[in-house]
């Protein structure tokens, strides 16, 4: 594989933190955590979660298209044309055969899968809907992306369940590098704030139960965390080839020079209890990049909240990274988007490369025993040369992405 | 019949209510294959009226559609 960076040349998000970059980097940076009582889970062991704040997908992509969409789908189709505006690209005037679309998602359509089981148990099969197979599997978001936008080279969804948008942004760098392509709309997109699905991770203890304070129940690497909240979005980031986006004189905001990845190969759901794994990837990521450990300033990490995660993440960070960059997790406003977690999380990490600021990690007031990183609680201020974000899923995936300024 | 079918496919199919109108071809209101086979169930749904999607896409205009349903609504 040839060593190549990738461009970072546009943005979109629709997040917890809202609709649009400025307005989630805002909240972020505020920091403005976004979880709270869910009506629609009013029945479930966990009520808490983060919901895009209001989104209306009829008055954004028509009352039309919008029906034929699921929603993890509608959201990233809002990421996706922000961050095509941002970069300047006209779809209708480009070689559509060299634009990737390589995007993450872990669960895929699950709101339309539930309510036409309903409909199946309830009323019976013969009314179940047509358009269910069109709308839940994963596939039809990098499809619809494609269809939006004429994007006819390779289609691709990535599947590392929270580890998704991670992996996707960094399967897109790879098809840069190879010249399969000269654009790449990647990122990620979820949505899967369903009862079912929330209670399965509620059952298997991963959400916290903070229902006193939703507000602060997404608090990572706090003593007293005690789970994720659940989140849904979508995040979107326009790659080039560096040559390409020079010729065309676009505004470069920061480039993807490092990917690495690697299996736990150790539990279902547990990460390592050292970290092995996301260390491997993180070592992995600084080769790509060329890096040494010293260069890295600033981690965006997965930092879920969960008592598992952030202690065994804690360690490999300690490990890899003994110079004390800023380390932040940006789950503490938005909860954990799962699939789409690496998406929003990359464009965070551009974001404070670009401006040299790091968002500050929301609710931690007093930091677990065995974290030994330096987690700033209001924005710092500091040059950013190299940062990384750092992403773990559920079946032991890690993914690292290396970001540097442009 | 046609304000029922216009309300159907605005309502629940979710077709602008502007383009429809009586000498709307299916390509009009972009009812495709897969909202045919929509338009069937709900039809049944709503309304009780049993047009099959095969039936339903050999009509060339919403008209069509409404003379469809009016056959089929006057055996019930």
């Amino acid at each position: 594989m040839p060593r190549a960076d990738a461009a970072v040349t546009g943005l979109g998000l629709v997040t917890p933190a809202g609709t649009g970059v400025e307005r989630n980097w805002e909240t972020v940076c505020a920091p403005k955590p976004a979880a709270a009582l869910d009506p629609a889970l009013t029945a479930s062991p966990v009520r808490i979660s983060c919901r895009v704040p209001d989104f209306d997908p009829a008055a954004q992509l028509g009352a039309r298209r919008a029906h034929h969409l699921d929603r993890f789908v509608q959201l990233g189709l809002v990421a996706a044309r922000e961050a095509l505006a941002d970069a300047g690209l006209d779809p209708a005037a480009w070689d559509g055969t060299r634009v990737g679309v390589v995007l993450g998602c872990g669960d895929g359509g699950t709101t339309t899968l539930e309510r036409e089981h309903r409909v199946l148990l309830e009323e019976g099969a013969r009314w179940v809907s047509p358009l269910l197979i069109p709308m839940h599997p994963l596939s039809m978001l990098a499809g619809q992306v494609a269809m939006e936008f004429g994007a006819l080279g390779p289609n691709l969804v990535v599947a590392t369940a929270c580890a998704s948008g991670t992996s996707a942004v960094g399967a897109a760098k790879d098809l840069l590098a190879l010249d399969r392509c000269d654009i790449v709309l990647t990122g990620a997109g979820e949505s899967t704030l369903t009862p079912l699905i929330i209670s399965g991770f509620a059952q298997m203890k991963a959400l916290s139960r903070r229902h006193h304070d939703p507000a602060g129940a997404s608090r990572p690497f706090d003593a007293d965390r005690d789970g994720f909240v659940a989140g849904e979005g979508a995040g979107v980031l326009v790659l080039e080839r560096p040559d390409h986006a020079r010729a065309r004189g676009a505004r470069v905001r920061a480039r993807v020079v490092g990917y690495g990845a690697s299996a736990d190969a150790h539990h279902m759901t547990a990460p390592h209890p050292e970290g092995r794994g996301i260390e491997a990837a993180l070592r992995a990521a600084l080769e790509d990049a060329g890096a040494s450990p010293a260069d890295v300033a600033h981690v965006n990490a997965h930092g879920t909240s969960t008592p598992l995660n952030d202690l065994a993440e804690a360690k490999a960070l300690r490990r890899v990274l003994p110079g004390s960059p800023l380390v932040t997790s940006t789950k503490g406003v938005t909860g954990h988007l799962l699939g789409a977690a690496g998406a929003a999380e990359a464009v965070y990490t551009v974001l404070a490369v670009e401006r040299g600021l790091v968002p500050p990690t929301a609710n931690l007031e007093r930091l677990d025993r065995g974290v030994e990183l330096d987690i700033p609680t209001v924005p710092a201020r500091r040059r950013i040369g190299l940062a990384l974000t750092e992403s773990l899923g559920f079946g032991g995936q890690n993914a690292v992405l290396a970001v540097a300024g442009a | 019949m046609y304000e029922k079918l216009k309300e159907i496919l605005a309502g629940k199919l979710m077709v602008p209510p502007d383009l429809i109108t009586m000498e709307a071809t299916p390509e009009d209101i972009e009812l495709d294959s897969l909202a045919v086979v929509e338009l069937s169930l709900v039809l049944d749904k709503e309304l009780g009226i049993e047009l099959s999607d095969d039936v339903l896409a050999e009509a060339s205009t919403v008209g069509d559609i409404v003379r469809l349903m009016e056959e089929r609504g006057a055996t019930l």
